[in-house]
């Protein structure tokens, strides 16, 4: 069990900059998440917190020592790779062990190590088989078994279920949030999979093109994103935003287009110019409200998605169960102003004025 | 009529393969066949293919030591396990570094590896000749191992950088944090995985030395003559011995064919495995 910090840390390749001065502390037995797109540096960040890649400017400190000159296995620190890099010439036995043969392990205690592992990941009867004889999530499990048998201090994740069908996808990443909790291992977790670093996390860090956007526990993220950016990129179906104005007219209201919506928590007219956005819970369909008409109904099961259009503008309600409404149909919309998030125009950043 | 059209295209296909087979293999049934048959029926119009004359004189004569032959199948077999061993050693390393390591100019260089080969071996015959006898290197093995690897390793390089390519280098990412050193992720896991395209390569080089006729007639004199030499020694100028020649040559694809057949699985695997590895 270990702390993590990084401070400040900064990795250019050539002249592009992949990370750059990035803060991170990672507590004792915390689950992190790396949250961002493809190209925002979070792998980067992965792979200097192991060792494989060094540091431009910046530390690293596990449990408050610097340990940027170190090598992967010196920092103490286990990884699963994206595409598992299970040994293709050694059985499952021999990969989950490998680590333990290098440092000379006894037989007879390497075989009983080996055998706890694989009776906790399901793998007692695999151990004879080579890689390629497996399926993808026995594979996922075999990776996760060659980091547990380390007993490392941290855990590290780069996309361990981006090769998964969807089904499995859940089910591992159920097994992967018992396991941490089993064990309370500090662990560090990419991902671009937002749903996936919801249901995870302890806390994310949400990245964009190498800078940390924005740190904080899922609700954090998901219910007072930092900028309109975070918003965006968490939840689905995506975030609405409208860029409306303030007019006082028997009290505030928040204009969009022909509609408005009366925001009574707001009494003093704002000096700024703000975007709103509102997520599709925040939207009911057939009350009082304005009048839209319906453009598209995706129903997925639990939900159904409506997206309505009005005169300027447009926003996705997320109506319970299954929705008879068809295209073109005319229908009220009514926004709580509860789910209002203001962003301020100019920067992007979400301010409470509520 | 889809059936039809199907068992009409296997037809072809089978067709096309036969004939293929058949001109790959009828050399080499002729070549044992004249082996086997006493010259005066191998010169008579139309020759005589009683199989009652066969007989294992021809092989009987050119075994005896002082023919030539079995000196040359020393020395081939001398020069081509030199030439692939230290190409396979010289090759790998340059390939595994070329593949894996960041450098300026790798890329220039690998063209002008490539570029080597573009030039027919008469271009460089007569310097070539001219190079090794100042340094008095004529009739050595020496001479014949090094114009080999200068035509065989670039192509080892190319194959087996196509290879290390192909590996994943999370691989060595994964041994790293396993605690692995890079001397022991280069024995536990580099070199494991790599043996079918290193044996397939290095059959590839020992055939090449083995049978190579042109640069061996030019550098050898009298004490290193290859067994393609000593084969072609038996046309001489007033009389070619073709039973006796091609029980030479029909002994010298033995090894080769041995070769073959026994790292067949490797040098299949290590194709394909340079070729499509994902």
């Amino acid at each position: 069990m270990a702390t993590l910090e990084l401070i400040e840390i900064t990795k250019k390749f050539g002249n592009v900059i992949a990370v750059e001065s990035v803060d991170l502390k990672v507590e004792e037995g915390e689950f992190v998440t790396l949250l961002g797109p493809s190209g925002c540096g979070k792998s980067t960040i992965l792979n200097m917190i192991a060792g494989l890649e060094d540091v431009t400017s910046g530390d690293i400190q596990i449990n408050g020592k610097k340990v940027n000159a170190l090598g992967p296995f010196e920092r103490d620190v286990a990884m699963v790779f994206q595409n598992y890099a299970l040994y293709p010439h050694m059985t499952v036995e021999e990969n989950i062990g490998f680590s333990l043969r290098l440092r000379k392990c006894p037989k007879n205690e390497m075989q009983s190590k080996v055998q706890k592992v694989a009776a906790m990941l399901e793998l007692e009867k695999l151990l004879h088989r080579l890689p390629r004889e497996l399926s993808g999530g026995q594979q996922q499990r075999v990776a996760i078994g060659r980091a547990v048998i380390r007993e490392p201090s941290i855990f590290l994740f780069d996309e361990p279920f981006s090769n998964l069908d969807a089904a499995l996808r859940i089910k591992t990443r159920g097994e992967i949030k018992e396991l941490h909790q089993r064990l309370g291992v500090t662990s560090v977790f990419v991902t671009h999979d937002q749903e996936e670093a919801l249901s995870l996390s302890d806390r994310i860090a949400v990245l964009r093109a190498g800078r940390l956007e924005q740190y904080g526990s899922p609700e954090e993220i998901y219910m007072r994103p930092a900028t309109k950016y975070v918003a965006r990129f968490i939840g689905t179906p995506q975030m609405d935003f409208f860029t409306g104005e303030f007019i006082n007219k028997d009290g505030l209201l928040y204009r969009i287009g022909e509609a408005e919506i009366s925001i009574p928590a707001i009494t003093k007219l704002p000096d700024t110019a703000f975007d709103v956005g509102v997520r599709a819970e925040f939207v009911s369909l057939g009350g009082k409200g304005f009048g839209a008409n319906v453009r598209l109904v995706q129903p997925v099961g639990p939900f159904t998605y409506v997206t309505v259009d009005w005169q300027g503008g447009s926003v996705t309600a997320r109506v319970n169960g299954v929705s008879h409404l068809k295209p073109k149909e005319q229908i009220n919309v009514e926004i709580d102003p509860e789910g209002l998030l203001f962003f301020d125009r100019a920067t992007d950043l979400r301010k409470d004025i509520l | 009529m889809p059936s039809f059209k199907r068992h009409l295209s296997r037809f072809f296909i089978r067709m096309g393969l036969a004939i293929f087979t058949f001109l790959a293999l009828g050399p080499v049934i002729w070549a044992v066949v004249t082996s086997l048959l006493p010259l005066t029926a191998l010169t008579s119009r139309p020759p005589d293919l009683d199989p009652l004359n066969m007989t294992l004189e021809n092989y009987r004569l050119v075994l005896d030591s002082s023919r030539g032959l079995f000196s040359g199948l020393i020395n081939s077999f001398i020069i081509a396990t030199f030439t692939s061993t230290v190409g396979l050693i010289i090759g790998s390393m340059a390939a595994y570094a070329l593949a894996r390591l960041k450098m300026p100019g790798s890329s220039l260089l690998l063209m002008m590896i490539l570029a080597t080969q573009m030039f027919p071996g008469i271009v460089i015959a007569i310097p070539l000749f001219l190079v090794m006898s100042r340094m008095q290197l004529v009739d050595t093995h020496f001479a014949l191992i090094v114009v080999y690897l200068s035509f065989t390793l670039p192509i080892v390089i190319w194959i087996l950088k196509g290879f290390f390519e192909s590996v994943p280098m999370e691989l060595e990412r994964a041994a790293a944090v396993d605690g692995a050193t890079p001397l022991q992720t280069f024995q536990h896991i580099v070199l494991p995985i790599s043996l079918p395209p290193l044996f397939a390569t290095g059959v590839f080089v020992f055939i090449e030395a083995w049978n190579e006729f042109f640069f061996a007639i030019i550098l050898t004199r009298i004490h290193v003559k290859t067994a393609p030499i000593a084969i072609a020694e038996f046309s001489g100028q007033y009389q070619t011995l073709y039973g006796q020649m091609l029980a030479s040559a029909v002994l010298a694809s033995i090894p080769v064919v041995l070769l073959a057949i026994l790292f067949r699985r490797f040098v299949l695997e290590g194709f394909v495995e340079g070729a499509i590895k994902a």
